[in-house]
């Protein structure tokens, strides 16, 4: 490692755990890179301009971001609470699979973890502590847990990014998010069944089976809206960027026409709010490939490559190690910057090793998703606090048996490619 | 915020929103285009890059709160006012100071793209590009601002904008 390296490392590490914004404190150390390396300092400026000015596939972005805030700010969470309240409200421990299976479908819709959990998070933690039936902390837990699924099932923003760095498809990572989020769902369902008849939570009062239709009807223009981006991209009509869009149009439309929620003044505050979150996302991808780039000058990622060939290690044990290393920089790191940052250090290995890239990023963005729910540095852990104001405490004292559920089923996809590939191939995905 | 300040900042929040309304109906007449009227357009392509460039830098420079960036502050609440003060006041200044140390650069490299313009919609692309520049300026001054405060003892941790941290959730108007 060369002392420019260090130096802008160590800038990097003292300026973001002081509490500057991490974007920031990116572009800072970027500067001390350069200029201890006697470089031109305006080349910060140059890889940010055109790292984002280059990238058809991150317009991506602000458009999920978009269609993520029309939905929000529909009636839609209600809509599909109401539906999931209907289809799994009768079972013991209803409130909390209707906290999962909303999160699911939700998840095919936004794109982002921390836009689902403050989508849904807030009316179905209100619902669930309602009548003491369930704890606070239990209640914040299962909503942070469940908001994960979002960026697994597409549209997703972690797997445009890894697409970008990776030079893989997005419509087959798209893909091969399907299966592992269903899985994911899968686990929570089963645990919260577990925590309800040990703690013989009360049955809910069950809407009448003859409402489904009518509860079905009223959710269905949200619940279309997966069907209608991947229709768009699989049916090979659209691009990913284009499908994005035409899911925010879907997305204004229902809000607008079928729901009619929306005034002047809350298309105002959703572009408001839209913009805000697409500069804040923006400055963190742009900051992000700086980074990219101080590292590839360094030849950082064919170093990786050539100490890790001397050591002779098995495909699986590698991608095992890259997963523990992930789990635990998930704890400090948010996803964008693992993804954009450390991600590409490894590319070079995975592909020497015969590692399928695509199984690879569905695995990294789990795991980096999973990232968000862990302590000390988990988003949505402050997101959900900022929200409902229950206590951090509570909320991390209850997240574990979460996370261990989740660790399992990413074990299960590291271990079974299949889990993630199987839609992918179904779909003429040829591999490697 | 008050005032003419507070008046600007109101309009620089409309531009955002004018910007992001304007790259979603670009993208929405490219597609209409290409699939509905099979004459596809080569200039929405690029305005939408152009739109998504500035919105980053745009917003960033007047929409983000401290609550808006990604933050590692674990260890930075943990200490009392007076060490948030210090440990504020050493990143803020970090951070000018970096700023400022490459802005001459910045802006050698922005305006040199004088002679060049965009590929279809003709846009010189020191134009384009100078948004970086607000965007730097407007970070130097808002961690100026900041170490003023704390060195005069003002409320440092206070928003800037004073917009309020989560707003994601809408009333519906009544049907």
């Amino acid at each position: 490692m060369s002392m420019a390296l260090a130096s802008c490392l160590v800038a990097l590490v003292v300026l973001a755990t002081i509490g500057a914004p991490i974007s920031l404190a990116m572009i800072a150390s970027a500067v001390v890179y350069l200029a201890i390396k006697g470089q031109d300092l305006g080349l910060a400026a140059e890889q940010i301009i055109q790292g984002l000015y280059d990238s058809f596939v991150l317009l991506a972005i602000p458009l999920f971001i978009v269609a993520a805030n029309f939905m929000n700010a529909g009636t839609i969470s209600d809509r599909l609470t109401q539906f999931c309240l209907a289809l799994v409200g009768r079972m013991r421990g209803g409130l909390g699979h209707v906290n999962v299976v909303t999160s699911l479908i939700f998840a095919g819709m936004s794109g982002s973890a921390v836009a689902d959990a403050v989508g849904i998070g807030k009316v179905s933690i209100d619902m669930m502590t309602k009548g003491n039936r369930y704890t606070p902390g239990y209640a914040a837990a299962i909503t942070a847990a469940t908001a994960v699924i979002g960026p697994i099932i597409p549209p997703s923003i972690p797997m445009v990014l890894y697409a970008l760095v990776s030079d893989t498809s997005i419509g087959y990572l798209f893909l091969g998010g399907i299966v592992p989020g269903l899985l994911m769902t899968a686990v929570m369902l089963l645990l919260n069944s577990y925590y309800a008849h040990k703690n013989n939570v009360p049955l809910e009062e069950p809407i009448p089976l003859r409402e489904l239709p009518k509860i079905t009807f009223r959710a269905l223009p949200a619940l279309l809206m997966p069907v209608i981006l991947l229709g768009g991209i699989y049916g090979g009509a659209v691009t990913p960027t284009e499908a994005a869009a035409v899911a925010a149009a879907y997305a204004f439309i229902v809000a607008a026409v079928f729901y009619r929620a929306l005034s002047w003044s809350s298309i105002r505050t959703v572009l408001h709010e839209s913009s805000r979150s697409t500069a804040s996302v923006g400055l963190v991808i742009g900051s992000a490939l700086i980074f990219n780039y101080i590292v590839a000058s360094e030849n950082i990622p064919a170093q990786v490559a050539n100490a890790l060939k001397g050591i002779e290690i098995s495909p699986l044990l590698f991608l095992l190690c890259l997963n523990g290393l992930f789990l635990i920089l998930g704890c400090l790191l948010d996803a964008s910057t693992i993804i954009l940052v450390i991600i590409p250090l490894f590319i070079p290995t995975l592909k020497a090793l015969g590692i399928d890239l695509v199984h690879f990023g569905v695995v990294a963005v789990v795991n980096c998703m999973i990232g968000l729910i862990t302590p000390p540095y988990g988003i949505l852990l402050f997101v959900i606090n900022a929200t409902t104001g229950i206590p951090l405490r509570t909320i991390i004292a209850d997240i574990w048996p979460w996370v261990w559920v989740l660790l399992v089923a990413l074990l299960a996809m590291i271990l079974m490619p299949d889990i993630v590939l199987f839609v992918p191939k179904m779909f003429g995905y040829t591999g490697k | 915020m008050t005032g003419l300040l507070g008046w600007l900042h109101e309009r620089a929040r409309d531009f955002a929103s004018l910007m992001m309304a304007m790259m979603f109906l670009a993208f929405i007449i490219q597609i209409v285009f290409r699939y509905v009227l099979s004459f596809p357009l080569d200039w929405t392509l690029e305005a939408c890059l152009t739109l998504w460039l500035w919105v980053v830098f745009w917003g960033s420079a007047f929409l983000l709160e401290d609550y808006d960036h990604v933050r590692f502050d674990v260890l930075y609440q943990t200490f009392g006012e007076r060490g948030r003060r210090v440990l504020a006041f050493i990143y803020s200044a970090a951070l000018v100071l970096a700023f400022a140390a490459s802005l001459p650069a910045t802006f050698r490299y922005v305006t040199f793209y004088k002679i060049k313009s965009s590929m279809t919609l003709g846009i010189r692309l020191d134009l384009v590009f100078s948004v970086y520049l607000v965007f730097a300026i407007a970070v130097i001054l808002q961690y100026l601002l900041r170490c003023w405060r704390i060195v005069t003892g003002g409320p440092f941790e206070a928003p800037q904008f004073g917009i309020a941290p989560v707003t994601t959730e809408y009333e519906a108007p009544k049907p």
